[in-house]
C-alpha cells in the first residue's frame, strides 16, 4: 500500500510538470480557467438572449452547476487516456513504466489525480465567478459544504475509474483513434444533462442517461448546491437513495474497470503494443 | 552533374500548383482513411452541438435559437480544423521530424499551407454538412434553402479569411513547442464564446461584440445567420458592410501570413527551433 502511495504520489508530481510547467504559474492559471469561464458565459448568453422569455435565473443556476461540476469528466477522462498516448508514442516512456518495479494502475491513478487537481482550479474559479460575478446564490450552510466535498469525492473516483477503462482501452488501439475517447466524453455531456433538465432529451435515450452515474452525480451536487431537486426522472429519489446508486455504481465500475484494464493490459504486452508507435 | 533547374516563371507556378495540390490530396485521402476519425469528427461534434440545442429547448426557447446553434455547430467544424489541423500543423511536422523536409523544398511555404488550407476545407466541408443535415433532420430545424446561395457565397468569402488567419498562426506555432498545444486549447472555448457560434454575437456588447469581430469566423457566422433569418437573427454588423471587410481582412491576413512566415521561420533558424531539442 505504501508502495503505492509512492507510485501516486511520484506520478502526480510527473504529471503536474507536463501539464503546468510550459509556461509561468499565471499563464497557466489563465489556461486552467479559459475552458470553464467561456463554457460559463456562452450559458449565461444563451439564458440572457431569451430572457425575455420564461428563462429564469433559477433555470441558468442549474446549468451553469451542471456544466462546472462536469469539467472533472471531460479533464479527467480524456487527462487519462492521453497520458497513455504521450507516454507510449510521444516520450516513449511508456515501456520504462514497466521495466521499473511499479505498476501501471497506480502510475495513472496519479496522473489522473494531476487532472483532478488542475480541473479543481478551474471548477473554484468558476464557481467563485459564478456566485461574486454573476450573483448566483451558491453557497449554504457548513454541513451542505462537507456534503459537497464529499459528494464530489465520490463521483470522482468513479470518473477516475472510468478513465482507467478507457486508459485500458488505449492502451491497446492506436493514438489517433483518441478522438474516440474525447467523444465519449461528448456522449456523457449530452446523456447525463449536464446542462438542460433530462426530460427534453428523447425518451429511448433516458435508460442511457439513468445508468450513468454522472447522471446522479450531478443531480446531488445540484440538491447540495441550491436544495431542490433538478431533473424530473430523479424527482422521486430521495438524496440518500441517489447517495446510495452513486456509491454501488461506483464499486462496480471500479471492479469492471479493474478486470478491463488487466486484459487490455495482458494483451497489449502479448501483442506487443507497449511501445506501439502509430502517430503519423 | 545535376540537371538544370527550370527557374522559369511557369516552372516556378507549375511547381507551386503541384504543391498545392499534393499537400491538399494528402489531407483529403487521410480524411476518409480513418474510420475512427470520421466518427470523431462527425457524430461527437454532433452531440456537443445537440446538447446546446437541448439547452435552448430546456428553457423552451422559439426554434429559431436552435437553428443559430446549427448553423455554429457547422462554423465550429472549420475553426476546430484552422486551429488543430492549420494553425497546430508545424507544430505536429517539427514532434515528428517532418518539418525539416517542407524546409529543404525548393516550394514556396505557403503553397504547402494553401494547400492544407485547401484539403482541411473539403475534409471539414464532409463533416460541416453532417452537422447541418443532423440538426436539420433530427431537431426539425428550420434553414431555409431560397436563401441558400447568398448564405454560401459568404460562408465560401469567410472560410477564405478564417484559413488566411490559420497561415498566421501556423508561422507563430512554428517556434513553439508545448506552448503551441495549449495555446490551440485556448482558442477554442473562448472563442467558441467570441464568436458566438450558439447565441448571436450582439449579445456580447457594441465593445466586446465589436474586439469579436475582428475575426473573420465571428463576421461571417453574423452574416450568414442575417441572411438565413433576417432580423430574427438579432445581428450585429450590418449585412451590406461584412463582405468587403472580410475582403479586407483576407488579403490583409494573407500578407500578414506571408510577412510572419518568413520572419518566424528566419528566426527559428537563428534560435535553433525548428527541430525538437535533445533531452
Amino acid at each position: 500500500m505504501k508502495r503505492t502511495l509512492e507510485v501516486i504520489r511520484a506520478s502526480s508530481w510527473l504529471g503536474w510538470q507536463i501539464e503546468a510547467n510550459w509556461a509561468d504559474p499565471f499563464l497557466f492559471v489563465v489556461y486552467s480557467i479559459a475552458k470553464p469561464l467561456s463554457t460559463t458565459l456562452i450559458l449565461f448568453f444563451m439564458v440572457r438572449v431569451i430572457a425575455q422569455g420564461q428563462a429564469t435565473a433559477e433555470a441558468f443556476l442549474f446549468l451553469f452547476i451542471g456544466n462546472t461540476f462536469f469539467l472533472y469528466v471531460t479533464e479527467v477522462l480524456i487527462g487519462i487516456s492521453w497520458a497513455v498516448f504521450r507516454d507510449r508514442e510521444d516520450f516513449e516512456t511508456l515501456k520504462y513504466i514497466y521495466t521499473a518495479p511499479i505498476r501501471l494502475l497506480p502510475y495513472l491513478l496519479g496522473r489522473a489525480f494531476t487532472k483532478v487537481v488542475t480541473s479543481t482550479i478551474g471548477v473554484a474559479v468558476a464557481l467563485l465567478f459564478g456566485r461574486f460575478v454573476l450573483g448566483l446564490p451558491i453557497g449554504g450552510d457548513a454541513f451542505s459544504w462537507v456534503r459537497l466535498a464529499g459528494a464530489v469525492a465520490l463521483g470522482l473516483v468513479s470518473v477516475a475509474w472510468l478513465g482507467v477503462a478507457l486508459a485500458g482501452a488505449s492502451i491497446i488501439v492506436a493514438r489517433h483513434s483518441m478522438n474516440l475517447n474525447e467523444g465519449l466524453a461528448g456522449a456523457f455531456y449530452l446523456l447525463c444533462g449536464a446542462v438542460f433538465p433530462l426530460e427534453v432529451l428523447p425518451a429511448w435515450t433516458l435508460p442511457l442517461s439513468l445508468a450513468l452515474p454522472f447522471t446522479y452525480w450531478l443531480e446531488l451536487i445540484r440538491r447540495t448546491l441550491t436544495g431542490h431537486a433538478y431533473a424530473a426522472p430523479l424527482s422521486g429519489q430521495s438524496d440518500a437513495m441517489l447517495w446510495g446508486i452513486l456509491a454501488l455504481s461506483t464499486v462496480g465500475l471500479a471492479a469492471a474497470s479493474m478486470a478491463w484494464f488487466a486484459w487490455c493490459e495482458r494483451k497489449a504486452r502479448a501483442d506487443g503494443l507497449i511501445d506501439w508507435k502509430t502517430n503519423y | 552533374m545535376s540537371p538544370e533547374r527550370d527557374t522559369s516563371f511557369g516552372a516556378v507556378v507549375r511547381m507551386n500548383l503541384g504543391a498545392v495540390l499534393a499537400r491538399a490530396r494528402v489531407r483529403v485521402v487521410a480524411s476518409w482513411r480513418e474510420t475512427s476519425w470520421v466518427i470523431g469528427e462527425t457524430v461527437f461534434p454532433f452531440l456537443t452541438m445537440a446538447a446546446f440545442v437541448l439547452v435552448y429547448r430546456g428553457l423552451k426557447a422559439p426554434p429559431m435559437y436552435e437553428a443559430f446553434v446549427v448553423v455554429g455547430g457547422a462554423m465550429i467544424a472549420y475553426w476546430n480544423n484552422v486551429l488543430w489541423s492549420m494553425a497546430s500543423q508545424f507544430f505536429w511536422e517539427k514532434e515528428q521530424g517532418q518539418l525539416q523536409l517542407y524546409l529543404i523544398t525548393p516550394v514556396s511555404r505557403m503553397s504547402i499551407l494553401l494547400g492544407m488550407a485547401l484539403g482541411g476545407m473539403a475534409m471539414t466541408t464532409s463533416r460541416a454538412i453532417a452537422i447541418l443535415a443532423g440538426g436539420s433532420l433530427l431537431f426539425h430545424v428550420p434553414i431555409p434553402s431560397d436563401r441558400a446561395l447568398p448564405a454560401f457565397g459568404l460562408f465560401l468569402l469567410t472560410l477564405a479569411a478564417v484559413y488566411a488567419l490559420g497561415m498566421i498562426l501556423s508561422s507563430l506555432f512554428l517556434l513553439w513547442g508545448r506552448e503551441a498545444w495549449h495555446t490551440a486549447t485556448l482558442f477554442q472555448e473562448p472563442i467558441y464564446l467570441a464568436s458566438g457560434f450558439y447565441f448571436p454575437v450582439r449579445e456580447l456588447g457594441p465593445l466586446a461584440g465589436g474586439l469579436a469581430a475582428l475575426l473573420p469566423i465571428t463576421l461571417g457566422l453574423d452574416g450568414i445567420r442575417q441572411i438565413l433569418y433576417g432580423e430574427a437573427a438579432h445581428g450585429f454588423v450590418p449585412l451590406a458592410w461584412i463582405p468587403p471587410i472580410q475582403v479586407g481582412l483576407l488579403i490583409l491576413f494573407l500578407y500578414l501570413a506571408h510577412r510572419a512566415l518568413a520572419t518566424m521561420e528566419r528566426l527559428g533558424k537563428e534560435e535553433g527551433r525548428l527541430t525538437l531539442r535533445g533531452a
